[in-house]
């Protein structure tokens, strides 16, 4: 039955073709503007995690009171037995440390004098171990501007703004000095390899990123980091989970006074995040819910005409004595197939899309030049789980919606008026 | 007539001999203090709130103003280097084999994690020179007897406005300083002891430096060796030193 | 019946009279075609509606946004000394400057010193800013400043206030350093807190009397900065540069353009979504309807008339659409006008000022324009499957052989 049906379709370019056209674009829109929204919205929440927050972080308690302040002289120690031990408990996250530092960026000239300083914000991550994900999920190979991510120790990234202002270019060296974890003053030299651009004025006019293990020896932090994030590894911030990890492992400590104790806390705790992340949920949904309904109505009148298109088939397979509940299911199951079809090229193309514009965004940068404020310039959609299925509800469910209800038509039909109907 | 003018002048002449003038001892605690050349090597122990840390240096000075330093200890300081010249001072490490001059706000960091600012460490001209001097009272610190001196800035570019000073009535060494603010504001707090004799002079070996603002137990500075007056070749204090 | 006599009565009716009988069978039509015809109109309706309501509410954003930027901290323009960069730390130190008091009208001076304050024993570098407290240029509570009796009265703003735990009355101790780097010290107390959606005013900040602050560093006369009111006549000043309201604002606008990008982003994908649904719905009423246009045809009209109709058919939904939207829509817009939408308080970190409440904008201009947009895109995709009419042939069409 299946087969004919199929061959059916197939064969028909009314009965398949436009249909098919019809859910696939109308999926790949519901599909790319839903990842277009949640790209859109979760972008500053993303960014936060991405570079500030994680999904989850663990500092010390010290450092976590004063944590604007960037207080090194707190940070953890012990972190290879901590992040261990957090593989172990916490096997589907991922861990990632990171050192942030601040200080003053010194260039020499061909004497080895100052030529140019400037005030300099750092990030230390991980970028050579050999499975590094943060090299990823920084997005650093899309926001290079010019030269390479580091490959080996005493190489550094810097913000393309910042390389200009202090008349840097690839291969040049230039002094970081800032103070370590004790608060001697810290001296190291890193060789530019490559500018970055993040999109943001406050990191791209000032800021050096480095490997970890440069800062932690730069720092005197050895084993140290500042803080610890995590990461779920598909990537989206799940609240529910994240409030259960942070609570088993705050549970560990409940009982330890000491102030360098560490402590874990959720990205909605952070930074004010709570109330936009509830705003980014009811904002997005209602999108995709207007957007869902809108494409099901288009779609229900695709399956609508569907029907009506095969009247006169209908009329004669009547006339032939199939029986209508017959026809009526193979009408529905035809619509089956045509909306899985539609949809799953519907999905696949909105992915696509969304992809796209997950790696490359709608680059708005020229239309804030002169802007000096911490924005994206571009704007990128976000592949989320939700989008893999988001697109059947209107290619699938509206298509057999529509088709069940121009259907209904054929027990309508009555064999005695058929012949005068069909003409023939 | 002249009797009854004796009589005035006789208090006042033995006050006089009781409290010596205030720049008179300020005179000879500079004299004790700041010699024509030293070299020390001596430890600075940083309390911190994750316990204390002890860094070892090699220090030679000449005048008020001229002063060399070479860190030796803990491994990741040693070969630090530290000149000031006048109102300059330079940095050199090691490590990125730079020498950069410290300006700006970057004077104002503290050195090595102390209670002490570069700035704090530049300052080098005598109190003599800086302050006037007024006793105001006695009082005994670890058994010595000192004079309380109150000092107030003569010049107007003084880091602190107003010290307080307790000095050792014998050895003319501070055993206490204290550093207000213009406003009388209490900033920072030096605790100086175990005062040798050192080359015929007196000398406080261990002091103890606070920031009065910021909670903490302040930094130790302890003298292990120190040795006035030998020449020490003009190099030392050249920029050049400080590479080699 | 009423068709033979059409057909013997074969001369062209007026122009007016088809399009008037175009746009009431179009109507009936409509009307007709029921819920699906109501189904169409409602996407289009939403579409209309959401469009308004998006870039209303983006408009109205930054309408905030611009205000209190220009009531709290950028004023007619602002007066900068030359030296002075107000996104390098480094110029604080030397960038200021006087000028002679003759200039001065029309301007508030402000000077900008870094310090420290030490609450709770932790030293935490702060901004102190000095400002003329018998101002009204700019929204900060100076006269709150001028009522103090303490001997450093201070305004800090709400964020400050929370991130240092400093409340109304509270003291902290202050260090400070004179022209000539002579260290002071003293207990500011906070004689009000004042809560403002400008970020730049208020984060790692405290407010002083100028007069104080320079009897405190001894720099009288000196101002990092002046702002201006709306009367300050610019003149040229050497050392000094004048940055216009506009200069200042371009940040803000760059968003501003950035946020509406992103609206038309969106809405346009949501208008091609209506715009299938219209579509499709065409094609649906002329497949079903070739014996209608066999008739229309046979009955003497063009098959442009014919065509003009259909359009006029898809063209209506759209018009029913922004009545229909009109409806519900109005009344969310007025109460939305009134009540105001609130923002997270995330929106704070990230550097824009964002009223706690939104009062969107739904300016005239933009329900037309919006208006128009949908009329003119849903009269364009109408007119594409029709054109189909055209090829027709009346006698296939009239037996509805057509596929």
């Amino acid at each position: 039955m299946i087969r004919f049906l199929l061959k059916g379709i197939a064969r028909d370019k009314n009965r398949s073709l436009i249909p098919i056209i019809i859910i696939t674009i109308g999926v790949a829109l519901t599909v790319l503007l839903s990842g277009f929204i949640y790209g859109m919205m979760g972008d500053m929440v993303d960014q936060n995690a991405r570079f500030e927050t994680g999904h989850v972080k663990i500092m010390t308690r010290a450092y976590a009171r004063d944590k604007d302040q960037l207080p090194n002289d707190l940070a953890l120690l012990g972190v290879d037995t901590l992040v261990r031990s957090l593989h172990k408990e916490f096997p589907d996250m991922q861990w990632a440390e990171r050192i942030r530092f601040g200080g003053l960026l010194d260039v020499p000239d061909a004497e080895g004098n100052t030529r140019a300083q400037g005030p300099a914000s750092g990030m230390a991550v991980d970028l050579l171990s050999k499975n590094s994900e943060e090299i990823e999920r920084l997005n650093m190979k899309s926001s290079l501007v010019s030269g390479a991510i580091p490959k080996k120790s005493g190489e550094a990234l810097i913000g393309d703004d910042f390389a200009k202002k202090l008349n840097l270019k690839i291969g040049d060296t230039f002094t970081f000095i800032g103070s370590t974890m004790n608060g001697s003053m810290a001296f190291q030299n890193f060789k530019i390899s490559g500018t970055i651009r993040f999109g943001s004025a406050a990191l791209d006019k000032g800021s050096i990123i480095v490997d970890i293990s440069d800062a932690q020896l730069m720092l005197d932090m050895p084993n140290g980091a500042g803080e610890v994030l995590g990461y779920f590894k598909d990537g989206v911030y799940d609240d529910e989970k994240a409030q259960k990890v942070t609570e088993q492992f705050n549970a560990q400590y409940a009982k330890n006074t000491d102030e360098f104790a560490p402590v874990m806390q959720r990205l909605k705790e952070q930074n004010n995040l709570a109330g936009y992340l509830d705003y980014v949920d009811s904002f997005t949904a209602l999108f995709v819910g207007i957007f869902v309904f809108a494409m099901s109505i288009v779609l229900w009148n695709t399956g609508l005409l569907g029907g009506l298109r095969r009247y006169q088939e209908f009329g004669i397979r009547l006339a032939l004595g199939e029986e209508k509940g017959h026809i009526y299911r193979s009408l529905i199951y035809e619509a089956i197939i045509i909306g899985i079809v539609g949809s799953i090229a519907g999905t696949l193309l909105g992915l696509g899309g969304c992809y796209y514009l997950q790696t490359h965004g709608i680059n708005i940068g020229q239309y804030m030049s002169n802007s000096t404020m911490l924005m994206p310039s571009v704007i990128r959609a976000k592949i989320t789980p939700y989008l893999f299925y988001v697109g059947f509800i209107p290619g699938l469910f509206a298509m057999v919606f529509g088709n069940m209800l121009s259907g209904i038509g054929i027990y309508k039909r009555e064999t005695a008026t058929l012949f005068k109907e069909l003409e023939v | 007539m002249k009797k009854i003018l004796y009589l005035f002048l006789l208090p006042a002449f033995l006050n006089a001999q009781n409290t010596p003038d205030g720049a008179d001892i300020l005179r000879k605690v500079d004299k004790n203090m700041i010699s024509k050349t030293s070299i020390s090597t001596s430890q600075m122990v940083v309390h911190g709130r994750r316990g204390s840390r002890t860094i070892t240096s090699k220090s030679y000075q000449k005048g008020e103003v001229n002063s060399f330093s070479e860190y030796l200890s803990p491994a990741r300081e040693k070969g630090t280097k530290m000149l000031k010249l006048d109102d300059r001072l330079w940095i050199y490490s090691p490590s990125t084999d730079r020498t950069i001059q410290l300006s700006g706000h970057m004077l104002r960091q503290s050195v090595m994690g102390s209670d002490l600012s570069y700035e704090d460490m530049m300052e080098d001209r005598k109190l003599e020179e800086v302050y006037n001097a007024k006793v105001v009272g006695e009082d005994t610190i670890g058994g010595r007897k000192t004079w309380v001196l109150e000092l107030s800035a003569k010049v107007d570019d003084a880091t602190y406005e107003k010290r307080k000073e307790w000095i050792d009535k014998e050895r003319y060494i501070p055993l206490k300083e204290e550093l207000f603010a213009k406003s009388g504001e209490l900033l920072k707090r030096v605790l100086l002891s175990d005062v040798e004799k050192i080359d015929g002079r007196w000398y406080p070996k261990k002091m103890n430096y606070k920031d009065m603002l910021k909670d903490g137990e302040g930094t130790d500075f302890i003298v292990d060796e120190i040795t006035f007056d030998t020449d020490i070749p003009d190099y030392i204090f050249n920029k050049a030193s400080l590479k080699q | 019946m009423t068709a033979n006599s059409k057909i013997s009565t074969r001369s062209e009716p007026p122009r007016g009279a088809i399009t008037r009988l175009a746009f009431h069978l179009a109507y009936k039509n409509l009307m007709g075609a029921g819920l699906r015809t109501w189904l169409s109109v409602g996407i289009l309706s939403f579409v209309f509606v959401l469009i308004i309501f998006y870039q209303g509410y983006v408009e109205g954003f930054y309408q905030n946004s611009i205000d209190e930027n220009i009531a709290w901290e950028y004023g007619g323009g602002q007066l900068l000394y030359k030296d002075y960069d107000p996104y390098d730390a480094f110029t604080l130190q030397d960038g200021h400057g006087k000028i002679p008091a003759t200039d001065t009208k029309d301007l508030v001076p402000i000077l900008i010193r870094q310090a420290s304050i030490y609450p709770q024993g932790r030293l935490m570098p702060v901004l102190v800013k000095g400002i003329e407290v018998a101002q009204n240029t700019v929204k900060l509570p100076t006269q709150l400043l001028q009522q103090s009796s303490a001997e450093y009265p201070v305004i800090i703003g709400k964020r400050m206030a929370a991130s240092v735990n400093l409340k109304k009355g509270d003291q902290v101790m202050l260090r400070w350093r004179d022209k000539n780097g002579s260290f002071d010290a003293g207990n500011v107390t906070i004689a009000g807190i004042f809560d403002t959606d400008v970020p730049n005013v208020d984060i790692g900040q405290i407010w002083m009397p100028l007069k104080k602050l320079w009897a405190m560093t001894d720099m009288k006369g000196q101002a990092t900065l002046f702002i201006a009111n709306n009367n300050y006549e610019q003149k040229n000043l050497p050392k000094w540069k004048f940055k216009t309201q506009d200069e200042l604002l371009t940040g803000i606008r760059a968003l501003e353009k950035m946020d509406k990008i992103t609206g038309v982003i969106i809405y346009l994908v949501l208008l091609a979504i209506a715009m299938l649904a219209v579509f499709d719905t065409q094609v649906l009423s002329i497949f079903r309807r070739q014996q209608e246009i066999g008739t229309y045809i046979s009955l003497g009209m063009t098959r442009k008339q014919v065509l003009g109709l259909f359009t006029a058919e898809g063209c209506m939904h759209s018009i029913l659409g922004v009545l229909v939207g009109f409806i519900y829509g109005v009344p969310i817009f007025i109460y939305f006008t009134r009540q105001g939408i609130g923002t997270p308080a995330a929106v704070d970190n990230l550097g824009i000022s964002a009223g706690k409440r939104i009062f969107p904008d739904f300016s005239p201009e933009l329900i037309i324009g919006t208006a128009v947009l949908i009329i003119v895109s849903t009269t364009i995709v109408s007119f594409l499957p029709a054109r189909k009419i055209a090829k027709m042939n009346p006698v296939d069409a009239l037996k509805g052989k057509l596929q």
